[in-house]
C-alpha cells in the first residue's frame, strides 16, 4: 500500500495536467477546479485501493473521467450521446491544398497548420459532444493507449477506435469552422 | 492494400495500435502511393499541433489551493 504523504506529491504531479483536461471536458475554469478537487479527493480517500506500481495515471484519469460525467451530466441540457453526421476522410488536409497554389508541397502544410492558433484548436475540441470528445481528448491530448481509454471509459476498445475516428474528424471540420468564423470578424 | 483501406485504418497506424502485419501492408501501400503518405504525415502533424494547442499554463495558486485542499482533508478517514 502506498504511503499516504508520498501519494499526495505522486498525485499533485498529475494536477496541472488533469487541470488541462478538466478545462476541456467542463469548458470553463471554475467548473474543471471543482471536478479536479473532487478528483483529488476521491483518489486521495480512495488510494488503499490503488496498487501501487500500476498506471496512477489512468487510474487518476479515471476518476476525473468519472467525476466530470457523473456531476455535469445530470446538470446539462445538451444531449451528451451525440451522432455525427457524414464525415470525409482528410477533411482538412483537403481543404488547405484547395487553398493552397497547386501541389502543397509539405512545407505548404505546415505553414497551413500554423494557420489555426490555440483558442481555435480548443475551441474545436470543446465543440465536440462529449462521447467523441473525451476519448480524442485522452488519446491526442493526454497520450493514453487504446486500451488505457477503454478502462478510463468503461468501453470496448472498439468503441473507442470508432469514436476516435470519428471524433477526429469531426474536430477537423470544426477546426476550420472556427478558424473561417475568426478570420471573418477580424482580431 | 488500396487507399480506402489505408484511410480506415490510418489513425490505427498513426496510434502505434496497428498489427505487425498491418503495418506491413500499409508500408508498402504507402511506399507506392505519395498521396496516401502525404495525408498521413498530414494528419501527424495535425495530431501533435492539437496536442500542443491544447497546453495551458496552470495558475500557481490553483496548485497551492488544491494541495491545501487535500492536507485539510488528511485526517477525514484513515
Amino acid at each position: 500500500m502506498a504511503d499516504r504523504a508520498d501519494f499526495t506529491d505522486q498525485v499533485m504531479e498529475y494536477a496541472p495536467q488533469l487541470y488541462a483536461a478538466a478545462l476541456r471536458m467542463t469548458r470553463n475554469p471554475a467548473d474543471a477546479e471543482d471536478v479536479l478537487q473532487e478528483t483529488l479527493l476521491k483518489a486521495y480517500r480512495g488510494y488503499h485501493t490503488f496498487i501501487p506500481d500500476t498506471n496512477l495515471k489512468a487510474w487518476l484519469y479515471r476518476i476525473l473521467t468519472n467525476t466530470f460525467i457523473n456531476k455535469y451530466r445530470r446538470q446539462s441540457r445538451r444531449p451528451h450521446e451525440v451522432e455525427l453526421g457524414e464525415l470525409e476522410d482528410l477533411y482538412l488536409y483537403k481543404r488547405l491544398g484547395e487553398e493552397g497554389t497547386s501541389g502543397a508541397t509539405r512545407s505548404a502544410e505546415d505553414e497551413a497548420l500554423d494557420r489555426f492558433v490555440d483558442a481555435d484548436i480548443k475551441a474545436a475540441l470543446e465543440s465536440l459532444p462529449e462521447n467523441f470528445r473525451i476519448p480524442v481528448l485522452l488519446a491526442d491530448v493526454e497520450g493514453f493507449s487504446y486500451k488505457e481509454i477503454a478502462e478510463i471509459m468503461d468501453v470496448p476498445i472498439g468503441t473507442v477506435m470508432s469514436r476516435l475516428h470519428r471524433g477526429r474528424k469531426a474536430l477537423q471540420q470544426a477546426l476550420w469552422r472556427f478558424a473561417e468564423d475568426r478570420e471573418a470578424t477580424g482580431p | 492494400m488500396n487507399c480506402d483501406e489505408t484511410l480506415h485504418h490510418l489513425y490505427v497506424y498513426l496510434d502505434g495500435e496497428a498489427t505487425m502485419v498491418r503495418r506491413w501492408r500499409m508500408r508498402r501501400h504507402l511506399r507506392r502511393c505519395p498521396p496516401c503518405e502525404d495525408g498521413l504525415v498530414f494528419e501527424g502533424r495535425l495530431k501533435v499541433r492539437v496536442r500542443e494547442g491544447c497546453r495551458e499554463e496552470v495558475p500557481r495558486e490553483l496548485v497551492e489551493r488544491l494541495r491545501t485542499f487535500l492536507e485539510g482533508h488528511a485526517e477525514d478517514r484513515m
